[in-house]
């Protein structure tokens, strides 16, 4: 009996080990409407029909998701007509996208503009793709976008199109850390189209260790995003913090200090429900039985004291 | 002179009445003044502002300074240095922990310019060992010690004046006689500002304090932390554990022209918004701006000028709109708008709010004939209190709603519980 739950054990171990990411991509389309997504503007460029997203007409709105994203991997399938011009928004204000974030062109490759710096896969304008992908239309692609912090990856049917790092690239260096993913709508003709289906994102911000790590990035900006994220997570970041409140880091010190107390802080409002205050107060409890430093003791303590005074 | 005697011959001039009498008189003989007429000065905290206290006060003929106390014995060593230098004749005793001036029975006045963080206790146990004291601002870390000073110096019947000089200016005292005349009509909105805003201060690493600094003892009441230079003298103040940053170092200059002018009542919500800087160990407000609703009243602290004629010019404001006209002030200079006139004065208004001798005279007229100075405690602590508020609002980031009867927040148990602040041991707050 004991073999079995130990191979039980086991195999529970494997499965998990093999489908995290399969778990942590969240779908964006339901193939019924546009839930989760927004058309500013007065002609809609999209619809849903037969379980795929359109984009038919020509100047018609674009189409953005209604929640900002940081860091992120943002996989969908798309498919072009004849001389179908599209893109993928990333980073972005809707009301300027262009001025705010960054194009990922999705482009077919004999419209008049389709150097490897404004072809499917590129940066379009910012940075060329090192490996151009298949650029048929008419067939489902594959792509995949990934921001982590200050880099982007841009994938097509699996192999690697474009690398950026946006400290190297000048024209990137104001570009927003976060934003919303929009989609353009046909940048074409009348009569072309663009498809798009099984859209899903990982949201990297939503990963307690991926988000401790930018509280240990040098530059400023991104250490804030770090702390957002881990305020926006609240309790799943708490023993993390503590820990890092611990250690001789004055970086992270004053960063895990200010997001423990941010956290605490926004529990204890009246809105808050009991269960959530509780949990916060367990999280704040477990952490300071961990603890060894008088410093870090002291100063959980305390919030422990105001966490539980909202109760 | 023994302190027990020179109680008893304040306690005869107040019974009496004859001490505000005797005033003009001790004007006129500063340069020999009697033994038993001088008000012996003991100063806690010796830097940049406690220098200040030094030099003022040993310049009045009536006064002798006794005592220096600083955890920094450089600090201390050179305050001596420079006393003395200007005035051979002066002898202080020098402390590094002042309970040995709260000890002494021979000692009539305290000022205080330390940190935040200590104001509220060397108050009190002056106060308790039967001192005055000419505190520095703001008047209390915390909410709550603001009130058990007020408390504890009813008790003990002693005098305190905040160190808040501007409001000795001419300027100040005429803005206020203008307003009150009601030339403006009645006021209701002010908008104050100061500019700049913590700076992060990098993230210099830990070390251990010079020998000559007590840093336990400059800590006190507050949280233990390691030594830093940034944490301690001069930039404290970027850092909640001690003070609330520019905000709290400038709000009580600022407001008190508006406490002068309009004092005023029955607040009911605060609402501040602001940022934290991210690149240094500093927490307090980079920028910080507040909505206070008082009793007929729109007050707005803002980090940035108000839109207004002329505040883009000044670093720091006040701006009081009326139903007739506004008037803009700094500590020097004031305009007034009516219709589309605007002017410096208006010679109707007549002048009369007494003007002020000097605030630090203003503090040693009162510790002799016994009526409270112009900045006394009540008024320094609800002057200073929507401050502490604004500051529980930026760092709970939501708006607050104030019981001003009760002195209370509505509905908000963590935000009443940052109105007060437990002391580290072995430092405890007296209850009274």
């Amino acid at each position: 009996m004991k073999k079995i739950l130990i191979l039980i054990a086991i195999l529970g171990i494997i499965l998990s080990g093999c489908s995290p990411n399969n778990e942590s991509f969240t779908s964006l389309f339901n193939g019924k409407d546009l839930a989760n997504w927004e058309m500013p503007g007065e002609i809609p460029g999209f619809k849903v029909s037969g379980g795929i997203i359109i984009a038919e007409p020509p100047d018609g709105s674009d189409l953005f998701t209604e929640r900002q994203y940081g860091n992120f991997i943002f996989k969908f399938e798309y498919l072009l007509s004849k001389v179908g011009n599209s893109g993928v928004l990333i980073r972005c204000n809707p009301e300027d996208p262009w001025g705010t974030g960054v194009e990922v062109q999705l482009l077919a490759p004999w419209t008049p503009y389709r150097d490897d710096l404004h072809c499917t896969g590129s940066i379009y304008g910012h940075v060329a793709v090192t490996n151009r992908p298949d650029e048929t239309t008419g067939i489902w692609h594959k792509m995949e976008i990934k921001c982590d912090r200050k880099n982007m990856t841009i994938s097509v049917d699996g192999q690697v199109t474009t690398v950026a790092n946006i400290d190297t690239v000048e024209s990137m260096k104001d570009k927003h850390l976060e934003g919303t993913i929009g989609f353009q709508s046909n940048h074409s003709e009348k009569g072309e189209f663009v498809h798009f289906r099984n859209i899903s994102i990982r949201d990297m911000d939503a990963n307690p260790e991926y988000v401790m790590k930018g509280f240990y990035e040098g530059a400023v900006r991104v250490r804030k995003q770090a702390h957002k994220a881990a305020e926006t997570m609240g309790t799943p970041m708490i023993e993390l913090l503590a820990q890092m409140l611990a250690e001789e880091n004055p970086v992270t010190q004053a960063g895990a200090k200010q997001v423990l107390f941010d956290i605490t802080a926004q529990s204890t409002a009246s809105e808050v429900p009991k269960s959530k205050k509780k949990d916060v107060i367990k999280a704040l409890k477990k952490s300071l039985k961990n603890c060894s430093s008088e410093r870090v003791s002291g100063y959980l303590s305390w919030l422990l004291k105001m966490a539980k005074s909202s109760v | 002179m023994k302190r027990k005697a020179e109680i008893n011959r304040r306690s005869f001039l107040r019974t009496t009445g004859i001490g505000l009498l005797g005033l003009p008189l001790l004007a006129n003989t500063y340069t020999n003044v009697a033994p038993s007429d001088r008000i012996r000065v003991a100063h806690v905290g010796t830097g940049t502002m406690g220098g200040s206290h030094i030099d003022w006060f040993s310049a009045f003929p009536d006064v002798e300074t006794v005592a220096l106390c600083d955890v920094d014995k450089l600090r201390l060593a050179e305050a001596r240095k420079s006393l003395t230098s200007c005035n051979p004749a002066a002898n202080p005793d020098v402390y590094t922990d002042f309970r040995h001036i709260i000890d002494r029975n021979d000692i009539d006045v305290v000022t205080c310019a330390t940190p935040d963080h200590w104001h509220a206790l060397i108050a009190i146990m002056a106060f308790e060992s039967g001192k005055d004291v000419y505190g520095e601002k703001p008047l209390s870390f915390s909410a709550k010690e603001g009130l058990v000073m007020k408390n504890a110096l009813d008790r003990h019947d002693r005098i305190f004046q905040l160190g808040t000089q501007i409001h000795a200016s001419d300027n100040y005292h005429r803005v206020a006689e203008i307003i009150q005349s009601g030339v403006l009509g009645k006021i209701h909105t002010v908008r104050l500002w100061k500019t700049g805003g913590t700076s992060g201060m990098g993230f210099p690493p830990n070390e251990t304090p010079p020998e000559t600094l007590d840093w336990n003892m400059w800590l006190g009441p507050a949280p233990y932390a390691e030594y830093t230079l940034v944490r301690c003298h001069g930039t404290y103040r970027s850092f909640f554990d001690y003070s609330g940053g520019v905000f709290a170092d400038f709000w009580c200059h600022i407001a008190d022209i508006m406490y002068m002018s309009v004092h005023p009542k029955g607040l009911t919500s605060i609402d501040a918004r602001g940022e934290v800087p991210c690149d240094g160990i500093a927490n307090t407000p980079k920028w910080i701006d507040v909505d206070f609703r008082f009793k007929d009243l729109d007050v707005y602290w803002t980090t940035t000028p108000p839109n207004v004629p002329g505040a883009d010019k000044m670093h720091i404001g006040a701006h009081f709109e009326g139903e007739k006209g506004t008037l803009t002030c700094d500590y020097e200079t004031r305009k007034i708008t009516l219709g589309n006139e605007s002017m410096d004065d208006i010679s109707e208004v007549p002048q009369i709010i007494p003007r002020s001798p000097g605030h630090q005279r203003n503090f040693l007229d009162a510790v002799k004939s016994r009526n409270q100075p112009e900045s006394n405690l009540e008024y320094a602590r609800e002057m200073t209190l929507p401050m502490h508020l604004a500051l529980i609002s930026f760092r709970l980031k939501r708006k607050l709603t104030w019981d001003s009867i009760n002195e209370k927040f509505i509905n908000d148990p963590a935000a009443n519980f940052l109105l007060s602040r437990e002391y580290r041991s072995p430092w405890l707050l007296p209850v009274y």
